[in-house]
């Protein structure tokens, strides 16, 4: 192909800002559009779920970059602009209102949305989700007060929120589908370390149970289980998962289910296409295919497919990286571990201070996760990276640097 | 007028490590890579996480363990997000076995 005039990158979030700044840094000087639907200029979510939800910081405070800086950049950021349908054939993106955008290169960052909850009341007033900062900011002020508040779900967005809630004081229990909290991501040992936290921070835990409707005289009363359970409550809290955003892509075979399907350079099937961000199903080197809803990976797949979009042909292996804090806590996790065969842990769950080796058959670190231990989490990264099979009494060994398991030239 | 204040003992900071210091109020953090020492603000812009415990250091780079921020030792400037705020540096010196920095 040859060298693209103008990218156009839609979803104006993370990965799509990072994406529009390291085509500036890598001295593109072509025309540079980030086309988002929401009012403000990119944003980064985490703290949405903690210290925007707490009411602690403005979102300004978690702005990617100030406003400013995109004209500053000569980069043309169209908030409030929603991107409809790729034209593959005429090479054009088009808007909602019909406008046609032509682009050498596209970068597609269209994230994801929440699953909302598929039952009796689920319409009432008083039932939330989290997603943006607007979300947040409603949150915020129907606890402000104080609340009873029952949080559906309990992955990493339910674990946050749940917390959070309980620093603000609010009367907080928890409808989680799985025996104990983060069971799909950490399994039943580490989801139960993390299910005491919360109780003991005066979470009330509902296990094994799902919402079957919800109740209430035109607004949000109780949440009423599968179990038979009636919770009161003045609000609910819904943080069940969450599906790509994949209609920009209909009629190319891309708009799939499991995310817009990217090659290991990020690239889709139609060329000069790019993928990102949590909508993207990556063919990662080492992991296979995997869609990942992180920040940092946000970050470096922005950095990554801009490189790529002006032609590196950079393969994307980055062993991947997040952390959720918690009360005081922090978890990190890197790698991809679905499953694992064997736990080596270094520490102890029962202290709530460890570093956990999620081993496959063959003993290969597919994962690792600690609770308030994250610096051996980032030494790993090279063991993750190079797959080898390292003693397990060394991973135990809180005295073994992990970095020096990792043969010289690999990871 | 600007001088220098001890802070510790040159072998509380080992080469390619980082170990931090309290001056008052203040906790400094003082790295050594190469024989050379850095001085810098202990505490990450981003989320006020500790530098020195547990922040990896590559050259003249330090990784906060928090949340991944990067700064450049020498200036201060963050190098990665989230942290976009840079940290203060200040001069260091060592003089009979003693870290100083300049207050």
């Amino acid at each position: 192909m040859t060298a693209p005039e103008t990218i156009v990158v839609v979803g104006a979030s993370l990965a799509g800002a990072t994406a529009a700044a390291t085509l500036r840094d890598e001295g593109f000087d072509g025309a540079v559009v980030l086309l988002g639907e929401e009012a403000l200029p990119p944003y980064e979510r985490p703290g949405l779920s903690k210290e925007v939800l707490r009411g602690e910081q403005a979102i300004d405070e978690h702005l990617v970059h100030p406003p400013e800086w995109y004209a500053d950049h000569e980069i043309e950021l169209r908030t409030g602009t929603r991107a409809v349908q790729l034209d593959a054939s005429a090479r054009d993106v088009v808007l909602a209102g019909g406008e046609r955008l032509a682009f050498d290169r596209l970068i597609v960052a269209t994230g994801c949305r929440n699953r909302t909850l598929p039952v009796p009341g689920s319409s009432l007033p008083g039932i939330y989700e989290l997603r943006t900062a607007d979300h947040a900011a409603a949150i915020h002020e129907a606890t402000a007060g104080g609340a009873r508040v029952v949080c559906v779900g309990m992955g990493f967005i339910g674990a946050e929120v749940a917390a959070s809630l309980r620093t603000l004081g609010c009367d907080v229990t928890v409808v989680e589908v799985f025996e104990t909290t983060l069971y799909r991501i950490l399994g039943p040992d580490i989801g139960r370390v993390l299910e005491r936290i919360h109780r003991d921070h005066g979470v009330t835990m509902v296990f094994n149970d799902t919402v079957a409707s919800v109740e209430g005289d035109g607004r949000v009363e109780a949440v009423v289980t599968s179990a038979g359970r009636r919770i009161g409550c003045d609000l609910v809290v819904v943080g069940i998962g969450t599906e790509p955003s994949v209609e920009l892509m209909a009629g190319t075979g891309l708009d799939q289910g499991s995310g817009i399907p990217v090659g290991p350079t990020l690239e889709t099937e139609v060329p000069g296409v790019f993928a990102i961000g949590d909508v993207a199903n990556h063919a990662h080197p080492v992991f296979g295919p995997v869609r990942v809803e992180h920040y940092d990976n946000a970050l470096k797949m922005g950095a990554a497919a801009a490189r790529n979009a002006l032609g590196a042909g950079e393969v994307f292996a980055d062993p991947h990286w997040f952390w959720s804090d918690q009360y005081d806590h922090q978890i990190q996790m890197a790698g991809f571990a679905p499953t694992w065969d064997r736990m080596v842990v270094r520490g102890s769950l029962e202290d709530r201070s460890f570093c956990a080796f999620l081993l496959d058959r063959e003993g290969v670190v597919r994962g690792t996760v600690s609770l308030d231990h994250p610096r051996d989490v980032r030494r790993s990264f090279g063991l993750i990276s190079s797959r080898v099979t390292p003693d397990p009494a060394a991973l135990a060994d809180p005295e073994v640097d992990l970095r020096t398991l990792v043969p010289a030239g690999e990871g | 007028m600007a001088e220098f204040v001890t802070v510790g003992r040159s072998d509380e900071v080992p080469e390619g490590e980082a170990t931090a210091f309290a001056i008052g109020d203040q906790e400094i953090a003082v790295a050594r890579v190469d024989g050379r020492l850095y001085a810098f603000d202990d505490i990450c812009s981003h989320r006020r996480c500790n530098l020195a415990l547990g922040g990896e250091i590559d050259g003249t780079t330090i990784t906060c363990e928090c949340h991944g921020s990067v700064f450049d030792m020498e200036t201060g400037a963050p190098e990665n997000p989230p942290a976009t705020q840079p940290i203060a540096v200040f001069a260091v010196r060592e003089a009979d076995g003693e870290i100083q920095i300049e207050r």
